[in-house]
């Protein structure tokens, strides 16, 4: 009986034939671009412009050597990484008791407020692009990765406090009480049974962070010159008189890539979760 | 301060909002807002209407400006009154 | 207090988890207790507040004060009333913009959702390869936005690009988003498609992997075809899912900036000027602080009633 249970659900599960063929079909052009931007990346700028081959006919490594070794670049890169992990962190820190009050308690306008943190998340960045360059100036956060840092809280930590609640709500209040009547004090009983129940969500929800601080452009460009400069800002850069240095340009743009990746693969088994609760 | 670039008719509109705000919040520790369905069809209570007056009222306001040289001052009792009807019977 | 206003955020939404909320008739349900009313939850929520009322409110209220004034600078300023509104809302070219940017929103809507459906559907469930397909499928959503356009730009070209090199050599058509409108409307489509399907794909498959194995065991049983088993136990269920990835997508391509400004800048002309370019172009590139205060706040209306729309459909869809 139950293995006959078992054979159906296989049976049910599967698809028809040729989806998945049109599945990695797709996956394929979809990476397509991406494959090509590689391909420009390790070819020398005579050969890109020159003429047009699917394969390269010549590589090389310069454009990332040059990569490597102009500070410009590879400060940048690592502005963007600071800047998007210190935005993480901080997100968390205050999104993680203000989740845990909207799942746990009812308390004055509290819809409401939830839902003005929304709105924030959804406000267009261009909106706050003049007001952020003078308040940042005025309060000496201007071109610091707190600055920014700061600045994607706008988008993030709304985002962080939806996707928490959700997890959190799907965890039973019987824990709390039980916690409570154990002697455990609110910060103790969050730090120590609550916060490692939800690992996952917080993995979740610091990937989502950091996805969507590391590709934002407009705002972080406008609040930085030179110090935090953001990667995406240096990119930028390979517009000269001289014209686009294709190459380079392709290089940075591969190298942006790599840290996304490497996040994703770490959290790729709790995104679709974090998905499923819809609270992107 | 001085970026903020403050004119003494819009300070006055935040410190109204401001006020609105703990008016309403005075007003539902007193007595609890009670949800219900009005002429908008979904269950509202009275921050929900409030907020979808004031909302109707920027959509008044913006419309009017957009199509007509008519004074404003007559706009702001449109949207005024559009609040009123909506909080009172949204 | 009744029952029903207990719902504050959590309303479930296509997934499995049920939250505080009270059903819909008021008869209590075992499973869910009514959340405890505590006011001093006030203080768990307060670096929120802090936090976004000095990324959020100081800014929109400074954009409401430039919006009424012509400033050449702090201490030089007129007071001007309306004006700037009666400007922004009568220019031909932000009017232009708007409804251009509407129908690219409707346009990435409509090829979007039932593109992403399709990939989940078609996405392995079981095996090694699942997390190599999920990792495939999301990792355009990973990629700096500007990145995206790089990409694009150098994808498209005819001349370098692997797929305008295509059209035009191998299919035979002309094509140069640089110079034709057409072109590069279409350009910004498929890069736009290219990356948030993915989004749509993750969220219908989230979606789809909710469902219990039983509904596919009684559809196997009925011999429902795969049509079937789609169009009646799959898709009803996808509600949910579907309501945020269709709103989630109106949002972001009626915020959409960075990806034309950096393949096309709003051209040739402007055929891909969307709001978002024409607002910045303002802000940044003139740096017009009044006119461009007072068409961030005539655009953060659409927004925020766009988003009201979306709250109000969002937590009401998991009654």
């Amino acid at each position: 009986m139950a293995e006959e249970q078992v054979a159906v659900a296989r049976r049910a599960g599967r698809q028809l034939p040729w989806a998945r063929a049109v599945f990695w079909l797709y996956a394929a052009t979809l990476m397509l671009p991406l494959l090509w931007m590689f391909g420009m990346s390790i070819r020398p700028n005579e050969d890109i412009l020159g003429s047009f081959s699917l394969i390269p006919q010549r590589t090389t490594l310069d454009n990332y050597r040059t990569f490597f070794t102009d500070p410009v670049w590879y400060s940048s890169y690592l502005n963007s990484i600071i800047y998007t992990s210190l935005n993480a962190v901080m997100s968390l820190i205050v999104a993680l008791p203000a989740a845990y009050a909207f799942s746990r308690f009812r308390f004055a306008g509290d819809k409401h407020l939830f839902f003005w943190l929304l709105t924030n998340r959804m406000a267009p960045p261009a909106v706050f692009l003049l007001p952020f360059f003078q308040i940042y100036q005025s309060v000496g956060l201007f071109d610091t990765h707190l600055g920014v840092a700061i600045a994607h809280m706008l988008f993030n930590v709304p985002l962080a406090v939806w996707i928490l609640e959700g997890f959190m709500s799907g965890i039973p209040r019987e824990i709390d009480e039980t916690a409570a009547i154990d002697g455990y004090s609110l910060p103790r009983f969050f730090l120590r049974i609550f916060l490692p129940m939800i690992r996952s969500a917080v993995g979740v929800t610091a990937f989502f962070c950091f996805m969507f601080s590391w590709v934002e452009l407009l705002i972080a460009r406008t609040i930085t010159s030179v110090d935090a400069k953001p990667i995406a800002a240096t990119m930028t850069r390979t517009v000269s008189a001289a014209g686009v240095d294709w190459g380079l340009l392709a290089t940075a743009g591969v190298l942006t890539i790599i840290p996304g990746a490497i996040v994703i693969w770490f959290v790729r088994n709790y995104v679709a979760k974090g998905f499923a609760l819809g609270r992107v | 301060m001085q970026w903020m670039v403050w004119t003494l008719p819009t300070a006055l509109v935040f410190v109204g909002l401001a006020l609105l705000l703990c008016g309403m919040a005075i007003w539902g520790h007193f007595s609890p807002p009670v949800a219900r369905r009005g002429f908008l069809r979904i269950e509202t209570d009275r921050g929900d209407r409030l907020y979808i007056g004031l909302i109707s009222a920027a959509v008044v306001l913006a419309g009017w400006i957009a199509v007509t040289d008519l004074s404003m001052w007559l706009a702001l009792a449109c949207a005024l009154l559009v609040t009123i009807v909506i909080g009172i019977w949204g | 207090m009744t029952e029903q206003s207990v719902t504050v955020a959590g309303s479930p939404v296509g997934g499995e988890i049920v939250t505080g909320a009270a059903p819909q008739d008021g008869t209590p349900d075992s499973r869910v207790s009514v959340k405890p009313k505590n006011n001093r939850a006030w203080l768990l929520v307060l670096p929120v507040v802090v936090s976004v009322a000095f990324t959020a409110v100081i800014p929109l209220m400074t954009v409401v004060n430039f919006s009424v004034q012509d400033i050449f600078s702090p201490d030089d300023r007129i007071f001007v009333g309306l004006e700037w509104f009666r400007s922004v809302a009568r220019d031909p070219e932000i009017r232009a913009a708007f409804v251009r940017t509407l129908l690219f929103s409707a346009q990435v809507l409509l090829l979007e959702i039932p593109l992403g459906v399709a990939l989940a559907v078609a996405m392995p469930r079981r095996g090694v390869w699942v997390s190599v397909a999920l990792v495939i499928v999301a990792l355009p959503l990973l990629i700096p936005w500007n990145v995206v356009g790089t990409i694009w730009q150098i994808f498209a070209r005819a001349d370098i690009g692997l797929g305008g090199w295509t059209i035009n050599n191998v299919l035979g058509i002309d094509f140069n988003y640089t110079l034709d409108s057409t072109d590069a409307w279409i350009t910004v489509l498929i890069m736009d498609i290219w990356h948030w399907t993915p989004l749509v794909a993750l969220l219908a498959y989230a979606g789809l992997r909710s469902i219990p194995d039983p509904y596919f065991q009684a559809a196997q049983i009925d011999g429902a075809s795969a049509w079937s088993t789609f169009r009646h136990i799959q898709l009803p269920r996808l509600r949910g899912v579907l309501t945020i990835a269709i709103l989630l997508r109106f949002m972001d391509s009626f915020m959409i900036y960075t990806e034309p400004f950096v393949v096309t800048g709003g051209g040739p002309g402007n055929a891909t000027s969307f709001l978002s370019i024409l607002l910045s172009k303002v802000a940044v590139g003139q740096f017009d602080l009044g006119p461009a205060g007072a068409f961030s706040l005539l655009y953060f209306l659409v927004v925020q009633i766009v988003s009201y729309v979306f709250f109000t459909v969002l937590t009401r869809s998991g009654r």
